[in-house]
């Protein structure tokens, strides 16, 4: 990890509660280099209507046995820990791709070299332009089962490419939203005052802490339920930055692929104030 | 005859899986064994309210961990894995456990014999009562490994809850996205139902999780949700899903009273009437054809 690269994480537990929208005003506001790590849904760019264009291909290595070296020792079956190889008895080894996790151990434990590694690959990653804005989107291959490789890809190209990064997170609290946060500098949680948005909430707030990380709260379509946030957020230290009401007008923008920074007010002073919050905790 | 698994998923989150899972579950009136394989952020038992009769814990596969004494801090571990895993803080091996995928690599390569293999508590996993029927539900701790592997026991202890009991049928609520922990809680499942919503992002997530359903042969219908927030949107969905020949079991409008119930905690069955009735009558009718026709 480059060090002196600031990195700001756009999580929020559960999904659709507008991480994207929240990502992208901040993008269009700052003009900062945004990046999607949503790698399974990347949406951020349809809300800076852009049209991101492949940059490079995300690959794993997978197994390949040579059946003429192989001397059916049933090793690279016995130390798989996934299952991926069978081994049964006589004839040579089987390999189930969809089972292997690329950790390599059969061909360290292969004794005659059997085993070589071939690049497979699981996704890609492709930038997007548009007059003021430069995105970096993670793509996973439909049917990949580790989108963990795509994310750490797209964040690591984007760093060679600013110096300030804004991360749009996966949902969820487990292996792919730590490796959004755990080397972020500051995280920004979305949420929704309804009971679903604060039982999520509240898993990303201690995901967060756990992994030491400060940040502040957005809540999103705040008229729409009374889950008292306010009072959550300060048992994390994590205050409120913003809060949107619920809008038709937001809603249909974004329908169309629009984000509401452009087209609505509250989101445009809410963005300047968690702007203005970002700003003064990365001392910018 | 074996339970009917149905799963509902999203791709998108947000779209409203939960609440539509909930509704099924009341309206299948007992004949059902329920599952929320959202483990990473379940919710579904807020509105089910679920009495918890057993609760056990999951450690999934086994993990490394350092033995600090041992470690010498070389960064042979560090250096084999493929995970970043491992790093070295002040002269010793550390382990990062959200990202170990527990190849057991690291304790192969160690000169020291520092590094040992073993069970870390990921999360625990409940069965619970519920009035709709028993309910197999989970929590994985924040940061935690191995949720797929978690989906498929919650799967396997559900079905077979559900074939014990001679339940018609086996409802999950799955979790978001495409990879990982939607892989597991689709392979096998008998009809996923895919809830979106008229938004670009909304039928670009469902194009996806179209193509995944597609290619693990798993038949698959569309139920979109707040539809009129942009009824050209939904209209697009529609084309979209003729095209691919998804069924559209039905459209549920954006009503405020849906979202002032689930904020009680409470299933919005009624405020979802009348199409909720519709689209759980065309899933009936949707398994018959799909079970005639095996």
């Amino acid at each position: 990890m480059s060090k002196g690269i600031l990195k700001i994480a756009v999580a929020s537990g559960k999904g659709g509660t507008g991480k994207s929208c929240v990502t992208s005003s901040l993008a269009a506001f700052s003009g900062h280099l945004a990046v999607d790590a949503d790698v399974e849904e990347p949406n951020l760019a349809l809300l800076l209507d852009m049209k991101p264009s492949f940059l490079k291909n995300v690959e794993v290595l997978v197994p390949l046995i040579d059946e003429e070296r192989c001397i059916d020792c049933g090793k690279c079956s016995r130390y798989c820990r996934y299952g991926a190889i069978a081994d049964i008895g006589h004839g040579k080894p089987f390999l189930n791709p969809k089972l292997c996790h690329s950790c390599g151990v059969c061909k360290m434990v292969c004794p005659v070299s059997a085993i070589t590694e071939t690049p497979k690959r699981i996704g890609e990653i492709r930038r997007g332009i548009s007059d003021q804005l430069e995105l970096i989107e993670g793509n996973l291959d439909v049917g990949m089962i580790n989108s963990i490789p795509v994310i750490e890809k797209a964040i690591e190209t984007a760093e060679t490419r600013s110096h300030l990064l804004i991360i749009d997170s996966p949902p969820g609290t487990s292996c792919p939203v730590v490796a959004t946060l755990q080397n972020a500098d500051l995280a920004i949680l979305v949420t929704e005052p309804t009971p679903f948005g604060a039982a999520d909430l509240e898993l990303a707030l201690q995901l967060a802490s756990d992994l030491g990380i400060p940040g502040g709260i957005v809540i999103n379509r705040s008229d729409i339920a009374k889950v008292n946030i306010h009072e959550l957020g300060e048992k994390y230290n994590f205050p409120v930055l913003a809060e949107f009401p619920f809008s038709r007008a937001v809603a249909e923008s974004y329908a169309r692929g629009i984000s509401p920074f452009f087209i609505d007010k509250n989101w445009q002073d809410g963005t300047k104030e968690i702007w203005e919050y970002i700003k003064k905790e990365l001392s910018l | 005859m074996k339970p009917f698994e149905i799963v509902v998923l999203s791709g998108k989150g947000g779209t409203g899986k939960t609440t539509v899972t909930s509704a099924l579950s009341a309206l299948s009136e007992g004949t059902a064994v329920l599952c929320d394989t959202d483990v990473d952020a379940p919710d579904l038992w807020i509105l089910l309210e679920p009495v918890t009769e057993k609760t056990f814990v999951f450690e999934g596969m086994e993990m490394a961990s350092v033995d600090s004494q041992k470690c010498t801090g070389c960064g042979k571990c560090r250096d084999f894995c493929r995970f970043n895993a491992i790093s070295i803080k002040n002269g010793k091996a550390k382990v990062n456990t959200s990202f170990c995928e527990g190849c057991g690599g690291c304790e192969l390569v160690c000169p020291e014999n520092a590094v040992i293999m073993k069970h870390f508590k990921q999360g625990e996993y409940y069965f619970s009562k519920t009035a709709y029927g028993p309910f197999l539900h989970a929590q994985m701790k924040p940061g935690g490994e191995n949720s797929g592997l978690l989906v498929q026991l919650l799967r396997d202890l559900a079905m077979k809850e559900a074939e014990k009991l001679d339940k018609e049928l086996l409802i999950v609520d799955g979790p978001p996205g495409i990879a990982c922990p939607t892989i597991s809680s689709l392979t096998g499942a008998d009809l996923a139902i895919m809830v979106t919503e008229p938004s670009m992002s909304g039928k670009h997530d469902l194009e996806r999780l179209g193509q995944l359903a597609f290619s693990l042969d798993i038949p698959a219908c569309v139920v979109i949700n707040k539809y009129d927030l942009s009824e050209r949107h939904s209209m697009e969905i529609e084309d979209f899903c003729r095209s691919v020949n998804l069924p559209v079991l039905g459209r549920i409008p954006f009503n405020k009273s849906i979202v002032d119930t689930l904020s009680e905690r409470k299933i919005p069955l009624k405020e979802m009437k009348p199409q909720i009735d519709e689209i759980w009558n065309k899933l009936i009718q949707h398994r018959k054809s799909l079970q005639q026709s095996v």
